[in-house]
């Protein structure tokens, strides 16, 4: 019934531990405004992500689902995130075969220190699952 | 070696070569396989004969028929007549001057007859660039003679009592010289051999390197025994003789390949090599400091010699350098023995090294007399019996002059001490020097202070310019003496340019500054009428100076010989000749830019020149 | 010891000596000018040139390099032939280079007034180069850079550079300039290159130098850079007169290993290039100087002894201090260098204090933040300096009409009248940003820390962890983490040191219990895992054919769990059933 009344979309974020986590909380240090929706899971790296989490999170319904890792290059575990990157790619054309749009899967590189861009992202990446609607995925 | 019967002997020396000695030997080669001689008759290229004003030359042994001014379209002729025929074609042979009957033996001219030949001993009869040829000649047996049967002490005590002198200008005792470096204490210890002839128009050293390279190696060698502690020798040739460079690295090369350079020569511990340098192309790495820094790669500048190089010099180690001519003296020395040689030339050396000038000088003999080439003549000849009878008395009968004795470090010797003998003593007590051996005649038509300008623009040029004296001090000695051929000159630059000459001679860094002034000193004490002529009267006696004369037409000449006939005019550069067609012509001073152009054309003679 | 005799002199000299040393024994001048204690003596200008007599040899020499060797020896150094020759020398370098001062000394010393000689290279610069080869020499003998030589020959001859171009084998050492007679060799600052001569004037010009008079300990140090021994091997003149031999070029910077459990990172600031903004004329103008330089002209050990002075030693009727420079700039630094105002408040007192100097402050907000503060700022308007708040446009230089010394002139704008003013000074005093050091970024890659946007490393937790980092063990403190002021970096400083001892006195360090693991009943020994460990931490059984990790190189990333195709290894703390949990949890609502 609520879902009727406003959309509110459920978007499950898998943060890592030293980069976006961080951001994440630096973001909220500073008082930025990020988006209310998302709902954090700090894992340790971006590349622990298994595509498991990312089916089981849309399945349970989530409406979005946002990584967040270090740069290219600046991974607390040398080079974890080059993982989570082949693992996204590969993930958003299996989405698609799925019927789900790719677009409601995200990743970006944010770093300790950008607390701005988490906000920014998360802000954006929340406007951009309105557009595309609840998914629906969840039998009622 | 096969048996020939007759062999032709060819300069190949620089000279000939540039009048195309190969090229006569490879058609005289054609001819005789023509003739089917060639089991009979060899042809030899030989270095330089001497007589290099008469080239090319070629001497037919053994016969010693002497041939000259040969061209290639006459081979033909002269194989088919001397060698077939039998007969030596009388054309092609010297005649001395004023004659008309020709002398076909080489040993009957004047100009071979007249010389003694010790460092040019075998000229003309050895092909350079074979070992085995200079080995028939007696070569390497002096070296023999002393590996195996003298100390180095005895080598060096027959050296000193040689009394022989450094050949390169000098004149400092070789032996003294050796015995100083032996004794100044080191393990490392060099010769050199100074090959970097750059006086204008002295060729001596590249004639002996050219010829008989080998008696050099040869007296290298010897020096390095006697020395001791040496096994290292460089020879430094002038960069502009790549002809002596070849042969010197053909010879070094062949002397290596017979076991006579490099280790256990003659199967003694005696161990030496030799390595050939090119020059750096600058007149003053003739000196020894520079020499030495120019063979360490360094810029090719003198050094203050208070401490000397026999001492401290090539990478700071005792060495020993001697010029071309004295280390080809030193196999004959030791060969024929101190007695020999001390029988030849002036004074007496058995006390005192300095006193007395022994064996003989190879001259380079230039300018106006008749026989231009080297000569060898003993010490303590006249000039006189040079210039006249060796030299063949003045070109075109014109009278004597002088003689430029040493390049541009000597001095100028006039006509009233003609019959001065030659030596290092009596040359530099009239204000000249040996030199290198340079000798230039001059007649009247030489003008003395033309010829002070011409060798101080030589020195000014070459001057490296390190020390104030030299670079600053030549040239403007040369500006004043450019100033009074020009007519420009007052009477106080005489005495500036004496006082200058002085200042630098006392004061110069290395000897080329020292001696620079030479030619201007001499020339101001036996030919000070002729500057004073030039600054006060502005006339050139000689009529050189060409500022200082003044052309005119002789009208009756002009008009009675030559009708007017305006060639002159026509040629006349700057347009300074007035005058119709067949009526006298007229020269507008003002105008005239002093060419003589219309002196040269003028066939009757109407210009004259005052 | 030999006996000689210098004109008429009996003097007693070791052999070897030169005649120059022993004529100065016997105090008798004998005029040179290519000579030079530095190097060898060269003998060249022949100006020198002596008699001497052995027995009845009597011969010309130059003093500068003839040893004397023999007893008895007999020296005139002005007997009527010498002077001949020096008349007729300094003539002729008199007659080339008439207005070159050294050469018109001498002259007039041997009593040349006028050449007689007409030179037709005359050159009229009263700074040409005469030739002498002092520069050549000193750049050979004792640089051994071997840089300069001579070019061409005889009346040619000039000094040169290798193909006229400048060449990377001068090290800049300055040493021609210093020995050339005529000041033809002059320095010119390009830039910051190769042991380059640095324009700071305000600092110790040799390279051997004690920094300051209150440096600990109080020894001379050597600047690499601008030593010629240690760039050339030449040189190495300051340990002959180190008696006690304390000099040891050979000692290099080394690098040393030593293990530690804890590293504290101060590696500080540096502070902004101000040429980087020519409107301020830094290093263009005259009496513009940094922050720094003027702190070091206040020492009273320092080059004035504290005084306040003009570059040409006159003492300042206005200084301007200007605040921000490249911090608050959007072109620059955004943030705040925090330091300025307040040194910049003790600088104008100061200025008060000593001279009788107008003091302007071109501030943009005066920033008194901390204790006691406030109250300096208060004092300084009581003390009359004109605080001007507005951003400087450009300083340039400003002469009067009158002749009098030329001044600087800083135009602002004043924004409390809403005016532009044009204020004249004598002396301008910038207060550069602070800025992280410019290989920041290579330390924070080797320990593996973050940096702030603006560069400064990154702590933990801006107010729960503010001196440790990402980075287990190493902490931050000083400016290295932002800009700040003595009292907030020794508290900061004092903090880290407190973590660290806490650490220590523990005796024992808590690892991270976030591991993987393999669960060898699952394991299938497809060793997939294996290569995409960044620690190497999983190598492969081969008895039991299963991957095994190994818990000490283990960090936790949880790489191999997302890609064990059997779900063989689990993430201890983030195992896939804690995962899913926390996915059913957080969506569940």
């Amino acid at each position: 019934m609520e879902q009727d009344k406003e959309f509110n979309p459920k978007i499950v974020a898998f943060l890592c531990n030293w980069c976006t986590y961080t951001g994440a909380d630096l973001a909220g240090v500073s008082r930025l405004k990020s988006s209310p929706c998302v709902r954090i899971i700090r894992v340790m790296c971006s590349g622990r992500v298994d595509p498991t989490f990312i089916i089981k999170a849309f399945k349970q319904g989530a409406d979005g689902v946002f990584i967040g890792g270090c740069h290219i290059g600046d991974c607390h575990y040398s080079e974890g995130n080059y993982k989570t990157l082949r693992r996204v790619e590969f993930m958003k054309t299996f989405l698609e075969e799925f019927g789900i749009n790719p677009k409601r899967l995200r990743l970006e590189w944010i770093s300790a220190s950008e607390g701005d861009k988490y906000a920014a992202t998360t802000l954006e990446f929340e406007t951009e699952i309105r557009e595309l609607g609840p998914l629906h995925l969840v039998e009622a | 070696m096969k048996p020939y019967t007759i062999q032709l002997m060819i300069c190949a020396g620089t000279g000939c070569v540039s009048n195309q000695s190969f090229e006569i030997k490879e058609v005289l080669e054609k001819e005789i396989k023509k003739h089917n001689l060639q089991n009979e008759a060899m042809v030899v290229t030989t270095g330089c004969n001497g007589f290099c004003g008469a080239g090319p030359i070629m001497v037919v042994q053994p016969d010693g028929i002497f041939y000259q001014y040969l061209k290639v379209t006459d081979i033909p002729y002269l194989v088919e007549e001397h060698l077939v025929k039998g007969r030596p074609v009388k054309k092609f042979m010297y005649v001395p001057p004023k004659e008309e009957i020709p002398i076909p033996r080489m040993n009957k001219i004047p100009f071979f007859s007249g010389q003694t030949l010790v460092a040019l001993r075998n000229r003309g009869m050895i092909d350079p660039e074979f070992i085995e040829d200079y080995i028939a000649r007696g070569g390497y047996r002096a070296l023999a003679k002393v590996l195996t049967t003298m100390s180095p002490d005895e080598v060096l005590k027959e050296i000193k009592k040689s009394g022989l002198r450094g050949r390169g200008g000098g004149g400092f005792p070789t032996g003294v010289k050796w015995e100083t470096c032996k004794k100044i204490p080191g393990d490392r210890k060099f010769v050199i051999c100074n090959a970097d002839e750059g006086d204008p128009g002295a060729f001596m050293d590249r004639s002996i390197i050219e010829g008989d390279p080998h008696s050099v190696i040869e007296g290298m060698i010897i020096g390095a025994y006697a020395i001791e502690n040496v096994r290292e020798g460089y020879i430094y040739v002038r960069m502009e003789y790549p002809l002596a460079i070849k042969r010197f690295n053909i010879a070094v090369q062949q002397a290596k390949d017979n076991g006579l350079l490099g280790d256990n020569i003659f199967d003694t511990n005696f161990c030496f090599d030799i390595k050939v340098r090119r020059g750096a192309g600058a007149f003053v790495c003739g000196e020894s400091t520079a020499l030495m820094a120019s063979i360490m790669g360094n810029p090719g500048e003198p050094r203050a010699k208070y401490i000397h190089t026999v001492e401290k010099g090539l990478y700071d180690c005792p060495t020993c350098l001697n010029n071309v001519e004295t280390w080809a003296n030193i196999p004959q020395i030791v060969l024929k023995g101190a007695d020999w040689f001390t029988g030849i030339g002036t004074g007496d050396v058995t006390h005192d090294p300095w006193g007395g000038s022994k064996g003989t000088k190879v001259f380079s003999l230039a300018g106006k007399v008749n026989n231009t080439g080297l000569v060898e003549v003993p010490m303590g000849i006249t000039l006189r019996e040079i210039v006249f009878n060796v030299g063949g008395g003045i070109r075109d009968g014109k009278r004597f002059k002088a003689v430029q004795t040493g390049g541009p470090s000597g001095g100028f010797i006039p006509e009233s001490l003609v019959d001065l003998p030659v030596d290092y003593d009596e040359l530099t007590k009239v204000g000249s020097m040996m030199g290198s051996g340079g000798m230039v005649v001059l007649d009247e038509n030489n003008c003395m202070v033309d010829m002070a300008k011409f060798f101080l623009r030589f020195t000014q040029d070459e001057s490296c310019g390190k020390c104030v004296p030299c670079r600053e001090g030549t040239k403007r000695m040369y500006d004043i003496l450019y100033r009074i051929t020009k007519g420009e000159g007052k009477e106080e630059d005489l005495d500036l340019l004496e006082e200058l000459s002085n200042m630098i001679v006392e004061s110069s860094l290395c000897a080329l500054g020292g001696s620079a002034p030479n030619p201007v000193l001499t020339s101001l004490k036996y030919f000070r009428e002729e500057y004073l002529t030039h600054v006060r009267d502005k006339k050139c006696p000689a009529k050189v100076c060409r500022e200082l004369l003044t052309f005119s037409i002789d009208p009756e000449k002009c008009l009675e010989n030559g009708h007017g006939c305006g060639v002159c005019e026509k040629n006349c550069p700057d347009g300074a000749i007035y005058g119709e067609k067949k009526n006298v012509h007229f020269i507008d001073s003002m105008k005239c830019g002093k060419c003589g152009v219309c002196f040269d054309v003028c066939k009757f003679g109407a210009i004259t020149v005052e | 010891m030999i006996n000689v005799n210098i004109d008429g002199k009996e003097i007693q000299i070791v052999e070897e000596t030169t005649i120059v040393r022993a004529a100065e024994s016997a105090g008798i001048w004998v005029p040179t000018l290519c000579y030079s204690e530095l190097f060898e003596p060269y003998g060249v200008c022949r100006i020198c040139s002596v008699e001497v007599i052995r027995g009845k040899r009597s011969r010309i020499v130059t003093a500068c390099n003839y040893p004397l060797r023999d007893n008895g020896t007999k020296i005139l150094t002005n007997s009527p032939r010498i002077q001949t020759i020096r008349k007729m020398i300094m003539e002729l370098l008199l007659s080339r280079w008439p207005n070159v001062q050294i050469i018109k000394d001498i002259a007039e010393a041997v009593g040349v007034k006028e050449p007689r000689i007409k030179c037709l290279e005359r050159d009229e610069d009263p700074n040409a180069c005469i030739l002498c080869g002092n520069c050549v020499n000193i750049c050979k003998d004792v640089v051994k850079a071997n840089v300069l030589s001579f070019e061409n020959r005889g009346i040619k001859r000039e000094i040169s550079l290798p193909f006229d171009e400048k060449s990377d084998e001068c090290i800049v050492c300055g040493a021609c300039a210093h020995v050339c007679p005529t000041g033809h060799i002059k320095i010119k600052t390009l830039g910051y290159e190769r042991g380059a001569l640095q324009d700071w004037y305000l600092g110790p010009k040799t390279a051997i130098n004690i920094p300051t008079l209150q440096a600990v300990p109080r020894v001379p140090i050597i600047n690499e850079e601008a030593c010629i021994k240690m760039q050339t091997g030449g040189c190495g003149i300051c340990s002959t007169y180190c008696e006690p031999e304390a000099i040891n070029y050979d000692a290099k910077d080394e690098e040393v290993e030593i293990e530690v459990g804890q590293i504290l990172l101060t590696t500080g600031y540096q502070t902004i290039d101000l040429k980087q903004m020519p409107q301020y004329g830094y290093g263009r103008l005259d009496n513009v100087y940094s922050s720094l330089e003027f702190e070091h002209m206040l020492n009273s050990t320092g080059p004035t002894g504290g005084t306040i002075l003009c570059k040409d030693g006159s003492v300042p009727r206005a200084v301007g201090i200007i605040h921000c420079i490249g911090s608050r700039d959007e072109n620059f630094h955004k943030y705040c260098s925090r330091v300025c105002c307040m040194y910049a408040l003790k600088f104008a007192h100061l200025v008060k204090d000593r001279t009788p100097a107008e003091v302007y402050q071109f501030y943009i907000d005066m920033r008194a933040f901390g204790k006691g503060y406030e109250e300096f700022y208060k004092r300084l308007l009581d003390e009359g300096v004109n605080m001007i708040r507005g951003k400087v446009a450009e300083i340039s230089e400003g002469y009067l009409t009158n002749g009098e010394k030329p001044f600087l002139m800083v135009k602002c704008e004043d924004t409390l009248i809403g005016k532009f003013r044009e204020i004249p000074v004598d002396m301008v005093i910038l207060c550069p940003a602070i800025e992280p050091q410019f290989d920041a970024s290579n330390i924070k890659k080797i320990f593996s820390i973050s940096q702030s946007p603006d560069k400064f490393f990154l702590e933990r937790h801006p107010k729960l962890d503010p001196v440790s980092t990402m980075t287990d063990g190493v902490f931050i403190a000083g400016c290295a983490q932002g800009p700040k002021d003595i009292p907030d970096s020794v508290a900061q400083a004092s903090a880290a040191a407190a973590r660290i001892l806490s650490l220590i006195s523990l005796g024992e360090v808590a690892v991270d219990p976030i591991k993987a693991e393999v669960a060898d009943e699952y394991c299938s020994g497809c060793r997939i895992c294996n290569s995409l460990c960044p620690y190497t931490a999983i190598s492969f059984e081969e008895e039991k054919k299963v991957s095994f990790i190994n818990d000490m190189l283990c960090k936790g990333c949880g790489t191999c769990v997302s890609a064990c195709p059997s779900s063989a290894i689990t993430g201890k703390g983030f195992t896939d059933k804690q995962i899913l949990a926390e996915l059913e949890g957080i969506l569940s609502v």
